[in-house]
């Protein structure tokens, strides 16, 4: 069946698709937020696309697969034993910023203020579900904070109950090296109103207010 | 399909997609509910900051067919329980009341009574002096007298005997309250409280403000956190997982 014979086609009834394109529907179904409209839609568009493109996309899947693996550091994504944040000279090594998950260092990233060193926790405490200290990297942090030089540790985990909770516990652990802990401030974005803030967020605020 | 308002607590969140959660919310006037919360991760919207762990807040939902989750569609937010900032403890003990909140009440069956004392007690639990080991033991017998577990603790759960409490006391788990000499042989897993372990079960099993709220005498709270620990692992059929991080728990 040619490429060409599904543009525009309606509606798919799965009984009528070769067992390849059935296969390739399924998994893409299981990609967050694709449903199966989206997943027939992209299988569409990867039967229309000529093969190149289309195993670009394979290789490129496995080759993140084959390749990245967690930086034997900080935890963060790496393609070698280093990921690109630790072998770099010109960061700054006194300071460490703890962070969730590689997404949450990507975005402190993105912001490009913050020229330290992190440690990737690959989670948050969160008892209710089933995970406790032992499963993140938090003894591989203290190792880390122990051998280091820092002069400052930013807890840079989400401001929810759990991540706060966590950098509560690493707090403690941490407390007996000679180490400033800090946390991101938090409280009214800038150019907003206060009138529009909420009592939470303006309390946090007032409790985080800092000298002009 | 209605749209409906109400106070809630978040007991639980899981991720649904990259903004969106499935919040478990014990509400004050429709119970334990399971609802959508399109966006809720994000900045700006509908929820900010109100659907997070043991939030108060004042919710807005749509009720959907009985399998279907509800809608959350709107969340401000009342209260934060701000206990992680300066004590594990009070912060593993507000994920207690989750649990047990999650545990022990069914959807859709409301309890304003234990609504209002949950309220209390994370209050109690993120500003309050009093201890943690008391103020969870008043809430966990206060959840069970609301939701018709409470132990039989005045009278023998066999035959109606009054208890005086001279001398020591045999709680019947299985049994579900204490029993008498007469009734105690022959009983399955029975453990013997002494007389000031009895009274204390007895004195924050109290729906009044005659509850205590200081510091429990050590040795009779031992006895009564090994039967209170027991009767709830009994209860929902496994030990609660918050049982592992609270050392006052520990009988």
């Amino acid at each position: 069946m040619s490429p060409s014979g599904w543009c525009g086609s309606p509606a798919l009834d799965m009984a009528q698709l070769s067992e390849s394109v059935t296969r390739l529907i399924e998994e893409f179904a299981k990609l967050p937020g694709i449903g199966k409209k989206s997943a027939e839609r992209l299988t569409y568009h990867v039967l229309r696309v000529g093969s190149h493109e289309a195993l670009a996309l394979a290789d490129a899947i496995r080759d993140v697969k084959q390749n990245v693996r967690h930086c034997s550091v900080c935890f963060n994504l790496a393609e070698g034993e280093l990921c690109s944040i630790c072998s770099d000279p010109r960061r700054d090594r006194g300071l460490l910023c703890i962070v969730e998950q590689p997404r949450d260092l990507m975005a402190l990233e993105q912001a490009g203020s913050f020229k330290g060193l992190y440690h990737v926790l690959l989670g948050r405490i969160a008892p209710l579900e089933g995970v406790g200290p032992d499963q993140l990297t938090i003894d591989a942090l203290v190792e880390r904070v122990r051998t280091g030089e820092f002069r400052e540790v930013i807890m840079g985990t989400n401001p929810t109950l759990e991540g706060d909770g966590t950098a509560l516990y690493i707090s403690n652990r941490l407390a007996d090296f000679p180490v400033e802990i800090t946390r991101l401030a938090r409280g009214i974005t800038s150019g907003s109103v206060l009138e529009f803030a909420n009592k939470e967020i303006l309390a946090d605020a007032l409790a985080g207010r800092q000298k002009f | 399909m209605s749209t409906e308002k109400s106070l809630a607590l978040v007991l639980r969140l899981v991720d649904f997609s990259e903004t969106s959660v499935i919040a478990t919310l014990f509400t004050r006037d429709f119970g334990k509910i399971h609802g959508l919360a399109k966006g809720a991760r994000r900045l700006k919207g509908p929820f900010e900051s109100a659907l997070d762990l043991l939030c108060l807040s004042r919710l807005v939902f749509l009720r959907k067919s009985s399998d279907a989750l509800d809608l959350l569609t709107e969340a401000k937010l009342e209260r934060r329980f701000r206990a992680a900032a300066r004590d594990l403890s009070r912060l593993y003990a507000g994920y207690y009341v989750a649990e047990l909140l999650d545990e022990l009440t069914d959807d859709g069956d409301p309890h304003p009574e234990l609504f209002d004392f949950a309220c209390e007690t994370l209050a109690a639990l993120d500003t309050g002096p009093q201890p943690v080991s008391s103020v969870l033991m008043s809430f966990e017998l206060s959840a069970l007298r609301v939701l018709g577990h409470l132990p039989l603790l005045d009278q023998c759960v066999e035959c109606g005997t009054e208890m005086n409490g001279s001398g020591r006391v045999a709680f019947g788990m299985l049994a579900g309250g204490v029993l008498c000499a007469r009734c105690r042989p022959g009983k399955p897993k029975v453990v013997s409280l002494s007389g000031a372990a009895w009274q204390m079960l007895r004195d924050y099993a109290q729906s009044d403000e005659k509850r205590p709220s200081g510091e429990p005498d050590r040795r009779a709270y031992g006895e009564v956190r090994g039967v209170l620990n027991q009767y709830l692992s009994h209860l929902l059929g496994r030990r609660p997982r918050m049982h592992e991080y609270l050392g006052v728990l520990a009988s």
